[in-house]
């Protein structure tokens, strides 16, 4: 449940809704909805959508650099809130990631599918979207790029850090990266196993495990 | 403690339970249709749910019929919201009975005579989780009632078709599915070291380390990685991880 800020233009009282109450939207005041209420709103011509800082020209084209600067990791991920100590941890698609008050230099989890649905649906309320489509195409390409690169270093081990992958991109390279990994672990079993065999030979203690130079870190 | 904890603290608080079953919902869909494994049925969380989207069918009911432009307009959206969590609901059983009987349209395919060697093959794939599940005491468990009733049927209807289209032909000792000798188990259970995509919630002190290989790393809030799903699934139970 995507939370997006809305400017709404007509008065709709607040919804029992079966996850959570939503606020009563008063023009023209802004309001947080899920971002398929605002949709839904927006459609009938109820409300407008202020997209995210991050869903700007000027924020898209430096995270663009970043993008550009680091060629072997992902731009990273907006900051998080403070850990959270009881059973509770928000995460994507959960954070406040894309509503008016979010932070502008980073992308979010769910950048691309954000990005498309509001250029699809609501074009007249971001900033230059003509812009705007041009750099969510080259952040694309950017970032596949780094996701094909990124597959020379996969090993049978299977422990690859994609910090600041975006959902979209997960979906895309899930089937190849844990196929690779997959194979890759069937045929080294036999050495894996001698050497945890040696392991246990010559007990825990002795084992100091070297960290791994060529893990990937995109 | 510090400030920050107070605030999360506070934070949390003021999210509603409604908001916090939906994201709990979400996560264990996630979570369900990508791990190799049947993972524990969240009844609580789900006899919750269930009892609200009755509720606000209830609520749709009584509402229907108000013909009034603004009441009909916010009934429009309960009801999408309520087709939303119908989605969500559905999908996530229907991952869980997927993995409960995989690949069972095979059957439909077996075929008595000289091919009925084949469709025997077929068939003791066919049903590999169910016996597995059926089998082991701790996935049994991660079961609904429902879900070990359909199970438990299922798989008896199924070894009743399989014995009167093909199994009866075939010598005794063959007969049976479950056949463990020969050092070849008939039950297959799930690949747990299947490669899976995991993000991490909190840190985690001990850094992780899989036995035969040189591949340690250390889990920190916020990251994400590609795991074997056998070093993560304890750290996925206790919610220090998330499968993504």
């Amino acid at each position: 449940m995507e939370m997006v800020t809305v400017v709404p233009r007509q008065r709709l009282e607040g919804l029992e809704l079966l996850g959570g109450p939503t606020v009563p939207l008063h023009p023209p005041h802004r309001a947080s909805l899920p971002l398929w209420l605002a949709l839904l709103l927006k459609r009938q011509r109820r409300a407008n959508i202020l997209p995210p800082p991050w869903f700007h020209p000027t924020a898209l084209t430096s995270i663009l650099d970043i993008e550009r600067n680091k060629t072997d990791q992902f731009s990273p991920p907006p900051p998080l809130p403070p850990p959270a100590t009881g059973e509770a941890t928000t995460s994507p698609p959960f954070l406040l990631s894309s509503t008016a008050d979010a932070p502008d230099g980073a992308l979010p989890y769910h950048w691309l599918e954000l990005g498309e649905i509001l250029l699809d649906a609501a074009p007249d309320d971001v900033v230059d979207p003509d812009t705007v489509r041009r750099l969510m195409r080259d952040l694309r390409e950017i970032r596949m790029a780094k996701i094909r690169a990124g597959v020379v270093v996969l090993d049978g081990s299977g422990m690859v850090g994609l910090k600041g992958v975006g959902g979209m991109e997960v979906g895309e390279g899930r089937a190849f990266i844990s196929g690779v990994v997959d194979g890759l672990r069937k045929i080294g079993t036999s050495r894996e196993q001698a050497l945890r065999e040696r392991e246990v030979e010559e007990g825990d203690d002795a084992y100091d495990p070297v960290e791994n130079g060529d893990e990937m870190d995109l | 403690m510090d400030i920050d904890d107070i605030l999360a603290d506070v934070g949390r608080d003021s999210i509603p339970q409604e908001t916090r079953d939906l994201q709990a919902l979400t996560r264990v869909w996630v979570a369900e249709r990508v791990s190799p494994e049947i993972l524990a049925y969240p009844e609580a969380l789900l006899d919750r749910t269930m009892e609200r989207i009755r509720r606000q069918i209830e609520h749709v009911e009584m509402q229907t019929g108000n013909m009034d432009p603004k009441t009909n307009f916010r009934l429009i959206v309960v009801q999408t919201e309520l087709e939303r969590f119908k989605f969500l609901v559905r999908s996530f059983l229907r991952a869980r009975i997927a993995k409960i009987t995989r690949g069972v349209f095979l059957s439909c395919f077996s075929v008595g005579g000289e091919r009925s060697c084949l469709s025997a093959r077929r068939a003791c794939q066919i049903d590999k989780h169910a016996l597995h599940i059926l089998t082991t005491p701790a996935v049994r468990e991660r079961l609904s009632t429902p879900e070990l009733q359909y199970l438990t049927q299922h798989h008896a209807l199924q070894h009743a078709h399989f014995l009167s289209s093909f199994l009866r032909n075939f010598p005794a000792q063959l007969q049976r599915l479950d056949d463990t000798a020969g050092g070849i188990s008939m039950i297959d259970s799930p690949d747990l070291d299947t490669a899976v995509f995991v993000r991490v919630l909190r840190d985690v002190e001990e850094p992780l380390v899989i036995a035969g290989t040189d591949a340690s790393v250390v889990l920190k809030r916020g990251d994400v990685w590609v795991v074997r799903y056998s070093v993560v699934s304890e750290l996925v139970a206790e919610g220090d991880v998330e499968l993504i």
